[in-house]
């Protein structure tokens, strides 16, 4: 009975983080229609800068939280000024999410230039020594943490339901068109909840740092947490995050205590898995209704970026060609790295495909490499099977959990879905260090042969490069038949307007299983052909990181381009190469890239190299003469 | 005269019977009855929030009535999706124009024809000869379409850079790309001009000569007048009046219904 109790309580402390976080998710969520993933990455960062103050600059321990939660507060603020607010105005609602994304990189990016890769510990607030009550030993940071989530939730409570700006707040959710109309200014209240948000993060970061071992990417796993918990709970009602959170924090304890704590996570994913199902909207659903005939998102999102025929066929040959020639003018220590950004790029086009064309937010893509990879090396290591039949093998049983998800997610859209495919990769993920037996766990899967067809080895990293371009090229090839016809257009419809795309008969579960399917697949043999090429393969290889890294080498060398991603590819795996002194400011970079092209530029690296080429082969002029002028008046 | 080759034949393709729906307490639509004969082009009118745009909401299922049934060409359609609504050959507007942002104008007239498109998604990928020739087919007939509205130099311009009125023509075009049975049009000439607007009487009047049924909510009275063989008024969620243009305009509830939502709106 006691142990039940103490894992109990656990279980509320637990809880109570989560529902620390969640409620940010929720405060945001509800006044912009978006899910903010990076208030993780806030909870950590106040959490570290808290360790500096306190421990490195020897503040007193109030003076020291003070300012972390004030500083951290600061950059929110301006984080939400300069990016997630005008974002807001620009771009889709999927989109908002992966620049979020960005955001949380940027941040864990920032965390990892100043603190390095370590783990820190940070002492507790009141001594180390658990108090005990009635058989329990509890930890005096327990009362810490559950006293100020309780003390936070009465004071967002009282803000919302008691005061003007909670009730602008309010306003705000139920009907952002008509509060405005009222006179709210809907952009502050916005920067507002983000601010809120960020505060409640930064609480909470550093209230919780004593409790947990901190790491520049720890913030990811609260963000996750804070995600899950607050899609259990039901995204749009405060009551829905601290249920979400007691809940999942009350799951995750019981099943680590008698299951296992590899399978902690399984099951909370699970958990989740069958809320999405059963009850999207959560176990505390909200009565917020919207009218479906009117477009949600008005924003002009769309960018035209064609280039004429001609155009792109002579920069598809000089494509080839340079990829040809680069690796025999490059020192030979380069190109093993080359390959790997080869490798990516199919993984990315089948993303693009996804994401680009369709709309769809995939945050576990990773999950399908990882499926490929260790399928692959498993059956060649243990069973000396052919390559090619591997990388058969992986695509098959990517195909089949892709189905198995697609049953999950089709009936899902944009967040629901982001989540449950992140939720797939961290699944994965944990299956990677989990099944020790078959993936070699956390040290990785060793003794993979390299690559061979027949009696045709692909020992050299050469080699390997050559062959790795060649199935890029003609997937290329034949998605770009695709995509230039009628199923690009229909993809295209999907993304912008799924209502419109029915009402014109096209089948759209059809398309969204298709691209999904494929995507899978070029995810897998790109998760094959690393394993073969590197002859090794480890978890953090092909794991949610790569998944978020991979949504940045979409955004940065353009979306819904279908060769665009080459150029983020090749930049964010080469330049660390090259400058290895630089590598370490990978993160920060890739972060802030991707939101300065979700800001400034829609399509990317590709966009500007694009535009640079169709003004030189055709000075075109675009729609805006006279009969289209007089059209608009009435 | 050719345009009138066609003439309306007796025979309904569409029925609505009883059409209900409630939003909250209010009734958008309160038992709606009307049908639709072949060959006609029928407008649904009414003041602002009738429920018009909620009737061709119900009939493409875009949201489940509460009570009520739509047959089409016989068919009871009520809990098909949209989607195989569309493939019956019922193709709608939408009163927003709702172009796909991030397609060239052609490109958007041709996604119109996408539900008749015969040459299959690996056939696309392999680039085979069948696909190559229905894509330069499915071009060519959209050309033609642009050019009938007068759209056609702005054909690789971003669909979204396009005027409202424009828009709206754009979505009628791809509409009528999918070779529809019956054409549900909500407010198409919203944001067009006087000449614009004869326009698209002739375009209606020629998609009827093509065989098309035509299903129209429109405000601009004199297109209706101009157009229609038969009108329904809807207020308040109900039908009030229906027959010729000629009888509904001298039907005094349908002036009640007008001139009382005039005076509201000076009130
Ligand atoms: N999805 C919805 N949710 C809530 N209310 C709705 C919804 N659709 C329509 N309504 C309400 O139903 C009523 C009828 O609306 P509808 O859009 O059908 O009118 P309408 O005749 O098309 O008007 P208009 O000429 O302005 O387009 C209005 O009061 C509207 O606010
Ligand atoms: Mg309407």
């Amino acid at each position: 009975m006691a142990e039940v109790l103490q894992i109990f309580v656990g279980g509320v402390l637990l809880g109570a983080i989560y529902a620390l976080i969640a409620l940010g998710f929720s405060l945001i969520y509800r006044v912009t229609g978006v899910v903010n993933l990076s208030q993780g990455g806030f909870a950590v960062l106040a959490a570290l800068a808290g360790y500096t103050f306190s421990q490195r600059l020897g503040l007193p321990l109030p003076i020291a939280l003070l300012c972390a939660v004030g500083g951290t507060t600061v950059v929110g603020l301006a984080i939400g000024w300069f990016t997630f607010v005008p974002a807001l105005k620009k771009l889709s609602n999927a989109n908002v999410l992966m620049l979020t994304v960005g955001i949380l990189t940027l941040i864990e990016g920032f965390s990892l230039i100043v603190w390095g890769s370590q783990p820190y510990s940070v002492p507790a607030f009141s001594g180390e020594q658990p108090l005990e009550i009635g058989g329990l030993r509890i930890t005096t940071q327990t009362f810490w943490i559950i006293g100020t989530a309780i003390v936070i939730f009465l004071a967002v409570w009282f803000v919302i339901s008691r005061t003007k700006v909670g009730k602008a707040l309010r306003a705000c959710s139920e009907n952002p068109s008509a509060a405005a109309l009222m006179g709210i200014n809907v952009k502050r209240m916005t920067l507002l909840s983000f601010t809120l948000a960020t505060l409640i993060a930064a609480v909470a970061g550093v209230v919780v740092a004593p409790t947990t071992t901190l790491q520049f990417n720890t913030g990811q796993l609260f963000t996750i947490s804070g995600f899950i918990a607050v899609v259990i709970g039901g995204i749009s009602s405060f009551p829905g995050a601290i249920v979400g959170g007691l809940f999942l924090g009350l799951v995750t304890q019981f099943a680590t205590a008698y299951v296992s704590s590899l399978f902690s996570n399984a099951i909370a994913l699970i958990l989740l898995l069958f809320i999405l199902i059963y009850a999207p909207t959560g176990l505390i659903p909200s009565k917020i209704t919207r009218r479906q005939d009117v477009r949600e998102e008005p924003r002009v999102w769309g960018h035209l970026t064609r280039l004429a025929p001609q155009t792109a066929w002579i920069a598809a040959a000089v494509g080839i060609v340079i990829a040809v020639v680069v690796p025999l003018v490059i020192p030979a220590a380069y190109i093993s790295s080359l390959t790997i950004a080869a490798i990516i790029f199919l993984a990315l086009i089948g993303l693009d495909l996804l994401m680009g064309y369709t709309g769809q937010v995939s945050l576990g893509q990773a999950g399908f490499m990882a499926i490929g990879g260790y399928t692959a090396g498993y059956l060649s290591i243990n069973y000396g099977i052919e390559p090619v039949f591997g990388i058969a093998a992986g695509v098959m049983l990517s195909l089949l959990s892709a189905l198995v998800l697609s049953i999950v997610t089709l009936r899902l859209r944009g967040l629901y879905l982001a989540l449950a495919t992140l939720a797939f990769g961290l699944l994965i993920d944990s299956c990677a260090i989990g099944f020790i037996d078959i993936t070699g766990g956390p040290s990785g899967m060793v003794g993979i042969p390299s690559f061979s067809v027949g009696p045709l080895y692909f020992d050299t990293p050469m080699s390997m490069y050559f062959l790795v371009v060649a199935v890029d090229v003609v997937v290329l090839f034949c998605l770009f038949g695709a995509l230039r016809t009628s199923f690009g257009r229909a993809l295209q419809s999907i993304r912008s307007d799924q209502m419109a795309a029915s009402a014109l008969g096209i089948n759209i579960v059809r398309y969204k299983l298709a691209v999904f399917m494929i995507s899978a697949a070029l995810a897998s043999i790109s998760g094959s052909l690393l394993a073969y090429s590197f002859n090794f393969l480890a978890p953090e290889m092909v794991g949610t990181a790569r998944s978020l890294e991979l949504v940045s080498m979409l955004v940065i060398g353009g979306e819904g381009t279908l060769v665009g991603p080459v150029f983020g590819s090749v930049l964010l795996t080469m330049l660390p190469t090259i400058f290895q002194p630089l590598a370490m400011y990978k993160t920060f970079f890739s972060g802030a890239l991707l939101i300065l092209c979700f800001l400034y530029l829609p399509r990317g690296m590709y966009g500007v190299i694009a535009h640079a080429m169709s003004r030189v082969s055709t000075p075109k002029t675009v729609a805006n003469s006279q009969g289209l002028a007089e059209g608009g008046a009435q | 005269m050719s345009q009138d080759l066609k003439q309306p034949n007796g025979t309904d393709i569409l029925r609505v019977d009883g059409l209900s729906k409630k939003f909250g307490g209010l009734k958008a639509t309160d038992g709606v009855n009307f049908s639709v004969q072949e060959n006609s082009i029928t407008a649904l009118i009414g003041p602002n929030g009738a429920g018009k745009t909620t009737v061709f909401n119900l009939i493409t299922n875009i949201f489940p009535p509460d009570e009520g049934t739509v047959a089409f060409f016989g068919k009871q359609i009520a809990g098909w999706s949209p989607m195989d609504i569309a493939n019956l050959g019922l193709i709608r507007t939408f009163q927003s124009a709702r172009v796909f942002p991030g397609l060239t104008v052609l490109e958007n007239v041709m996604v119109g024809r996408h539900r008749l498109i015969k040459s299959s998604d690996f056939g696309q990928m392999l680039w085979s000869p069948e696909s190559r020739r229905e894509e330069m087919r499915i071009r060519s007939q959209a050309l033609a379409m642009l050019k009938i509205v007068g759209l056609e130099r702005f054909k690789d311009a971003h669909a979204v850079d396009l005027p409202m009125g424009a828009q709206k023509l754009l979505e009628v075009v791809r509409a009528v790309m999918g070779s529809p049975r019956l054409l549900c049009l909500d407010e198409p000439a919203a944001g067009l001009n006087d000449t614009e607007t004869e326009e698209l009487a002739a375009l209606l009047r020629a998609i009827r000569a093509a065989g098309i049924s035509i299903l129209v909510v429109e405000h601009n009275m004199s297109l209706v007048m101009n157009v229609a063989d038969h009108v329904v008024v809807l207020d308040a969620g109900r039908v009030i009046a229906a027959g010729s243009a000629a009888e509904v305009q001298r039907n005094p509830q349908v002036i009640e219904a007008y001139l009382g939502r005039e005076q509201n709106a000076a009130a």
